[in-house]
């Protein structure tokens, strides 16, 4: 197998991978604001009990998803070194930019967050949480916005063969990303809310002695879901009208994307230019889960005294959706990453330009550690999520009181 | 400017050896065969810290990707097993101290303990790999890539390897001396003394393994700067020795953080002007200026870093403020 094609696999698989774990990560986080920030302000134990519970899970997810995040960090550089080389000066700037803002404050944030229960003081403690959120948020942009500049490069002159930046704003006023970072964020609410719902409708299923608590969630998640829904639509159809406009040859062959086919043609010598169909299939069945999953509308109405609960079957309908919008999320983002091909940067770098000059072996042995070792953070992800889904939320690890038992030790600096 | 980049990655990397290098030192302890409470109480010492400590490595390569475009690509590709090592080594650390709490039974638990060390073990040798690899220089071609992955297979990278992973350890035993309760110091102190011993040895042996190295021997620019860094690295293991032996555990530290630190301003500084040596000849090599971002990208960074790296080292010290003192039973539980 070439060099390209392990490569272009090796980033595709662990993608999704790294992305089934970021939407659930903003998803969840941005619940659980809402929680803690109720209990807060409310005084009311019962926020505090959802918090830990959903907390747990969100910690879960997180902790491993940032091992996934490490692998896509250092990808760029193991096997795409033309990437850097050539646009590396503009291309850079918003990774840079994401983990200095975002990855270092967050994990920052989060670590006090985990083990600040108890020992921070309330308000400290819920800022932490906000922290978290902000951060995770502003990663998700500066990712967005390196990913959009991919997609349609701004922004930059060539010198030398190599690109450089002369408009930072134009980066961040790019076409290709405001709707993008919409819809992905909003795909990630769906899914938190799905995910949220799902889980409760369980427990409600199995008539959990924690009815009170399980139903405030379930409410919760299926009107996070039903909003969630709507505005992925509205970002999504939306998209279209900007995305061709930027890259005409992405949703099938257009006047437009002739014009600048035979453009490169002139400027980079004949080759096929049109992306493979296949991103499109996709597109179309993410198009179809998403019209489906408008079934959240309908079940806003049988939240009304508690029928969604009584009839039973909409808590199976929900659980059953909970696939739905990671095949979904997967499915958009290989369409979006497909449909720019052959282009790493569209119309400027080619892929197979981008590509580390190392041997196939190399790539074959890395691309299958990566897979083997990242799917099964995934799978431990799962098991470990229902496993905790299932226990309950009775007594969770996370911010459990300290045992008062033993006498407090001294206290000495440890960074003396 | 492209200077003041240049140390702030290394402040970055050498931050993330001395704080990460005392996760994956209590990892590497883990081996020892106590009974499962210590080891959950070694975890738990590091439990505040971990996920603040890893972010400087993700942050260390963001700076390379942002400041120094063209060496990311040269540097991770060319050192291509080191960086996969000690990357796999990293995920593996992370994923089992998340995972080895979870399960119930003893035996379970055990066995992700031998995971956390075999993934400590990983990411110390990768990372040394990746510290030899650069200070014995790679074969760059006239286009500026590095040819072939085989220049790392050398007994010099292999003393360096081994060198880091006694380093760790030393350094992580000594940071259990200071954060586990007080009636456990006594035998943590006995088993630092005799790491830094050790890590003596492997950095002696590093050092004679250069000395007869022609490769290593020419792609150091600045030998008299090398020859002084390495005698404060051995000095900062002896200081961390004595004080261990007078039971000042902070001290000791302190010196042992230094030990951690030294190697990346030692390989940074006896490659100046390079980033990357060339083995094929001074005028193939890579210097820091060729290799940094071009001059609005790196103006750009320049006015985010500077309220920004404040803000970032003000929020890490109010971690280790927060969270500072022995592990007792009054910290909360998670790991
Ligand atoms: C929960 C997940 C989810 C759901 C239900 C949908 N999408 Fe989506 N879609 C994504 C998750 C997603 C994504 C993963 O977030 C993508 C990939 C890249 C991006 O910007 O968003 C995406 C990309 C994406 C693109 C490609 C943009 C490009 O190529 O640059 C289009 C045109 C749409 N979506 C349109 C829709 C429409 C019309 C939907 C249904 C009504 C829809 N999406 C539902
Ligand atoms: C926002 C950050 C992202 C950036 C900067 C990015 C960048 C890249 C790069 C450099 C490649 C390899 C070169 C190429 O094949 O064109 C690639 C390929 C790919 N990426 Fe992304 N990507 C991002 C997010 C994602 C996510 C989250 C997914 C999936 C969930 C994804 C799916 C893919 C797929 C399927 C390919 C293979 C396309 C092909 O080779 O035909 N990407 N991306
Ligand atoms: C291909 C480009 C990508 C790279 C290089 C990348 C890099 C990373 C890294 C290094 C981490 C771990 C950070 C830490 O240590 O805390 C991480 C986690 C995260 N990433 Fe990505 N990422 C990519 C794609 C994406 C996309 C497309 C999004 C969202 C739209 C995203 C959002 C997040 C979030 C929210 C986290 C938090 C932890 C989690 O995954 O659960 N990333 N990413």
């Amino acid at each position: 197998m070439d060099t390209l094609l392990l490569a272009r696999l090796q980033f595709a698989t662990t993608a999704s991978i790294h992305f089934l774990f970021v939407i659930v990560t903003l998803g969840l986080v941005t619940l659980l604001v809402g929680l803690q920030t109720a209990g807060y302000l409310t005084g009311k134990a019962k926020y505090e009990r959802l918090t830990r519970f959903w907390g747990t899970l969100y910690v879960i997810n997180y902790v491993l998803g940032i091992a996934t995040g490490i692998v896509m960090e250092f990808q760029f550089g193991l096997n795409w070194s033309g990437l850097s080389r050539y646009v590396g000066n503009v291309f850079g700037a918003p990774l840079a930019i994401e983990t200095l803002v975002a990855f270092f404050l967050e994990s920052t944030f989060l670590g006090m967050w985990i083990f600040g229960w108890h020992r921070l003081r309330r308000g400290v403690h819920l800022a932490l949480i906000w922290g978290v959120a902000l951060t995770a948020y502003a990663s998700a942009f500066w990712i967005m916005v390196a990913n959009a500049w991919l997609q349609n490069p701004v922004g930059y002159e060539v010198r030398d063969g190599v690109a450089h930046l002369t408009d930072f704003s134009a980066l961040l006023t790019n076409p290709a990303l405001g709707i993008a970072l919409g819809h992905v964020v909003s795909a990630a609410l769906l899914t938190g809310g799905l995910l949220m719902a799902a889980v409760s409708a369980g427990h409600l299923l199995r008539r959990t002695p924690d009815f009170d608590l399980f139903r405030t969630s379930l409410r919760l998640g299926v009107v996070t879901a039903a909003v969630g829904i709507l505005l992925v639509q509205g970002f999504g159809f939306t998209q279209f009208a900007p995305v061709s406009q930027v890259q005409p040859t992405k949703f099938g062959s257009s006047p437009d994307g002739e014009a600048l086919i035979a453009e490169w043609t002139a400027r980079f010598g004949p080759g096929d230019y049109t992306p493979p169909v296949l991103a499109n299939v996709g597109l179309g069945f993410m198009i179809l889960i998403g019209m489906g999953l408008s079934l959240f509308w309908l079940l806003l109405p049988l939240l009304w005294r508690d029928r969604i609960i009584r009839l039973r079957f909409p808590l199976w309908l929900v659980i059953c959706a909970l696939p739905l919008p990671f095949v979904a999320a997967i499915l958009g983002w290989i369409a979006r990453e497909i449909g720019r091909q052959p282009w790493v940067a569209y119309g400027l770098l080619p892929t197979e330009q981008a590509v580390s000059p190392v041997g196939p072996g190399v790539l074959l042995a890395s691309s299958v550690t990566f897979t083997l070792l990242l799917g099964a953070l995934a799978v431990a992800n799962w098991t470990l999520l229902a496993r905790h889904a299932v226990r309950g939320a009775a007594d969770p690890a996370l911010g459990r009181p300290p045992q008062q038992t033993r006498p407090p030790a001294t206290e000495e600096p440890a960074f003396a | 400017m492209e200077l003041a980049w240049y140390a702030l990655l290394g402040l970055f990397f050498a931050t993330y050896l001395v704080l990460g290098g005392y996760d994956y030192g209590v990892g590497l302890l883990l081996a020892r065969r106590t009974d499962p409470a210590r080891r959950r109480a070694a975890l738990h010492a590091v439990g505040p810290f971990f996920l603040g400590n890893e972010v400087w490595l993700v942050a260390a390569v963001g700076i390379l990707f942002g400041a120094f475009p063209t060496l990311e690509g040269e540097l991770l590709s060319g050192l291509y097993p080191a960086v996969t090592g000690a990357l796999v080594g990293v995920i593996v650390v992370t994923a089992g101290v998340q995972l080895r709490s979870r399960p119930a039974g003893p035996r379970a638990r055990a066995g992700w303990d031998r995971v956390i060390v075999a993934g400590s073990t990983l990411a110390a040798l990768g990372w040394g790999a990746v510290l030899g690899g650069l200070l014995q220089g790679v074969p760059l071609t006239a286009d500026g890539h590095v040819d072939g992955v085989g220049h790392l297979f050398t007994p010099f990278v292999a003393a360096v390897c081994l060198a880091l992973l006694a380093l760790v350890a030393a350094h992580g035993a000594t940071f259990l001396t200071l954060r586990l309760p007080a009636a456990e110091v006594p035998p943590l102190l006995r088993l630092a003394r005799r790491l830094v011993p050790v890590a003596l040895v492997t950095v002696g042996a590093a050092t004679v393994v250069a000395l007869l190295s022609p490769r290593v021997r020419d792609a150091v620019q600045q030998p008299l700067v090398a020859v002084l860094l390495l005698g404060a690295l051995v000095t900062a293991l002896l200081a961390a020795r004595v004080a261990l032996g007078l039971r000042r555990t902070g001290v000791a530290f302190v010196a042992t953080s230094v030990a951690l630190a030294l190697p990346v301003l030692l390989v940074g500084a006896a490659t100046w002007p390079y980033a990357l040596v060339s083995t094929a000849g001074p005028e193939t090599g890579l210097t820091v200026a060729e290799a940094a971002a071009s001059g609005p990208t790196l103006r750009l960074l320049g006015w985010l870093a500077l309220p920004l790296v404040p803000a970032l080292l003000g929020f890490q010290a109010m971690c280790w403020w927060v969270f500072r003192g022995r592990a007792d039973g009054r910290t909360p539980v998670y790991w």
